[in-house]
């Protein structure tokens, strides 16, 4: 059993006119130790996904069913209460863009992560002190900035902190949303290796949640395409990189240039995602699919396996997307 | 440049704000309709007794002579006489100021506490009935006039509900015994208190919730809420905290208002404190007893201002360390 498994999930924002599906029926797993890049445009319901892990939802948010088992413990059926005290940060913890505002600008970073510890775990405040020094001086920022601000680092030295309070207590499970969107590249790689090493040396498993490829191809394992509130592809890195099936994944995965291939065109998909209230019938890929046709507008799509390795794809025309034709060379 | 140089600045300024309100009092009250000589000299006086009245009051110097003994006289706290009453106008500024320090004072703590608490309740309920019903409360008392409201209690608790006394910081032949004394100037106090309370919590409230809002919106709450913190401590200790420098800011700025407010308040109840004597004073034109209570009143306003800033550069480490250079 994976440690992590999200069946069926369903997550709903009620508006006005009507109900967002911006997490619907998504499923998947992570194995211990396991990194799962979660990619798609903006507005896919990649956040929305993440945050419904953690159950940080706006009050418009509610889960429509579905559920979420860490560890063999079904966590969506847990209360409130318990769930902000076992699970949050606890078994779950978060990165967020530390390089925005994910840090509270008017406290010492040091004291921020003695806080998340000092929430869980019943520990005199001089050890959580003590851990705290060792958790920077893991990410790499020396313990004496302790009593510093936020606003006295750079961008890639508070995504450090941030690390380093997702790593405070110990958790089994980081959920990394948009971890360095805002760095540059220099620093972005730099993170993102300070975060792989770790993820390795502590055995962590992690959802990482971008759109952008290059970081879940150099960090994750596995990855899930999302597309419209649903995954549309899901598999190991290199079995969707190097064999993106779906139409979609097809296109996400051209629109990305590679530098050490030959020189080509970057292609970019036409049009645009739809709008989550009313999204299409059937698939909801097929206004922007040039291989829709009548099925694809009425029926919706499973997840099936292709291949071996667990490749999955949903889409009707899967068996002649395997024949390898090349929908988006035009 | 440090924090110190930083509050150095400030009491600069502060110093120079003073001088020019000296500088009006003085010219402001000589500039009045009426001849306030009039108060104290009698015209069928004999000539040598209205010149002895003129030096005693020191009206026989040429303005400018006036103007520098008014400001080294003030240096030494000495504010001259009152026309009305002949006494030295700090000593009856200093009976009356303890009065006006307590009402003062409860209104000013009552208010802070209410406004703030009721901000950050109606931010986390936003959009609840309770939410609605308090801010509506509070827009309510917030835009109609102060002395309306006064009025409007005065009547309610005086005369309807004959349940508070209506004027005067204590009962005319006080109650014996130091308990009795206390409770019976507390009695007298609630209603002025309470209005000042009831009439200034709602912009404190309504500027606590609009940043109380914005600051539950920031990502360092999402975080705050991710460590699995309780609801009670994202509110206080990570948004409220993350907001105070600003509504500190507000509730000293709106302490020089309150100080002022203290005229209205004190003439509607008759307390016997600064602002009903500076009212007493302009009413009867006596100068010396005017310019005394307006002096301290100003002096009050400066010193909050003051106030304000420091606290500010205090609560904010980014000021403190805008002002210090980065480290």
């Amino acid at each position: 059993m994976a440690l992590l498994e999200v069946r069926d999930l369903k997550m709903y924002y009620k508006t006005l006119r009507g109900h967002v599906k911006a997490v619907d029926s998504v499923s998947f797993d992570i194995e211990r130790g396991e990194a799962l890049g979660i990619a798609g445009e903006s507005g896919c319901g990649k956040s929305s996904m993440a945050n419904t892990v953690l159950r940080l939802l706006p009050s418009n948010g509610k889960i429509h069913g579905g559920s979420i088992t860490l560890d063999g413990v079904e966590i969506l059926k847990l209360d409130d209460e318990t769930f902000r005290e076992s699970i949050r940060w606890k078994k779950i913890s978060m990165v967020f863009q530390g390089a925005m505002n994910a840090l509270n600008p008017v406290h010492r970073i040091g004291d921020q992560i003695v806080e998340a510890i000092l929430t869980h775990e019943d520990i005199p405040h001089a050890e959580a002190v003590e851990r705290t020094e060792q958790l920077l001086d893991m990410v790499g920022i020396n313990p004496k900035r302790f009593k510093e601000y936020p606003h006295e680092f750079s961008g890639g030295m508070k995504q450090r902190v941030v690390i380093a309070m997702a790593l405070a207590c110990n958790p089994d499970v980081i959920v990394a949303d948009e971890p360095t969107t805002a760095l540059d590249v220099m620093v972005q790689s730099q993170v993102l290796k300070a975060m792989e090493d770790l993820r390795k040396r502590l055995d962590l498993s992690m959802m990482l949640i971008t759109h952008d490829l290059s970081v879940i191809a150099q960090t994750c394992d596995k990855i899930a395409i999302m597309y419209a509130g649903k995954i549309v592809e899901y598999g190991s890195v290199i079995d969707v990189y190097e064999n993106p099936t779906h139409p979609y994944g097809m296109g996400l995965v051209k629109a990305f240039p590679n530098i050490k291939a030959e020189r080509t065109r970057v292609r970019s998909l036409p049009g645009f995602p739809p709008n989550l209230l009313a999204p299409p019938e059937g698939c909801r890929f097929h206004p922007r699919c040039p291989l829709a046709d009548r099925t694809c507008m009425e029926e919706e799509p499973r997840l099936i396996e292709i291949g071996s390795n667990s490749h999955k794809v949903a889409c009707h025309k899967v068996d002649m997307l395997e024949r390898g034709v090349d929908i988006w060379e035009q | 440049m440090g924090f110190s140089r930083y509050v150095l600045r400030r009491l600069g300024y502060a110093v120079i704000v003073l001088f020019v309100i000296m500088t009006f009092n003085f010219a402001i009250f000589r500039l009045m309709p009426g001849d306030a000589t009039k108060m104290i000299i009698d015209p069928m006086f004999t000539p040598e007794a209205i010149a002895e009245l003129k030096r005693q009051f020191g009206l026989d110097d040429p303005p400018i002579v006036q103007y520098l003994k008014y400001v080294g006289n003030l240096l030494k706290f000495d504010l001259g006489l009152s026309f009305s009453t002949r006494r030295p106008v700090v000593n009856e500024l200093k009976e009356r100021l303890p009065n006006t320090a307590v009402l003062f004072l409860t209104s000013f703590i009552f208010t802070t506490i209410i406004g703030i608490s009721v901000g950050v309740y109606t931010a986390s309920k936003r959009g609840t009935f309770g939410d609605n019903f308090v801010t509506g409360a509070g827009l309510f008392t917030y835009a109609v006039p102060t002395f309306w409201i006064q009025l409007l209690l005065l009547m309610l608790f005086g005369y309807y509900i004959p349940i508070l006394p209506i004027h005067g910081t204590m009962s005319a032949p006080p109650p014996d015994g130091f308990l009795l004394q206390a409770l019976d100037r507390i009695h007298h106090l609630i209603l002025p208190a309470g209005s000042n309370v009831i009439v200034a919590f709602g912009s404190w409230a309504l500027y606590t919730r609009n940043t109380m809002l914005e600051a539950l919106g920031q990502d360092y709450i999402l975080t705050a809420r991710a460590k699995g913190l309780p609801e009670t401590t994202v509110l206080r200790h990570h948004a409220l905290r993350s907001v105070l420098p600003p509504i500190i800011t507000l509730i000293f700025g709106a302490l020089p208002g309150m100080v002022s407010g203290a005229v209205i308040t004190e003439t509607i109840f008759s307390w016997h404190g600064v602002g009903k004597y500076l009212m007493d004073a302009v009413m009867q034109q006596d100068y010396p007893a005017a310019q005394g209570a307006f002096y301290l009143i100003a002096l009050a306003v400066v010193i909050c201002n003051l106030a304000a800033d420091i606290v500010y550069g205090i609560v904010d480490p980014r000021i403190r360390v805008g002002e210090g250079g980065a480290k």
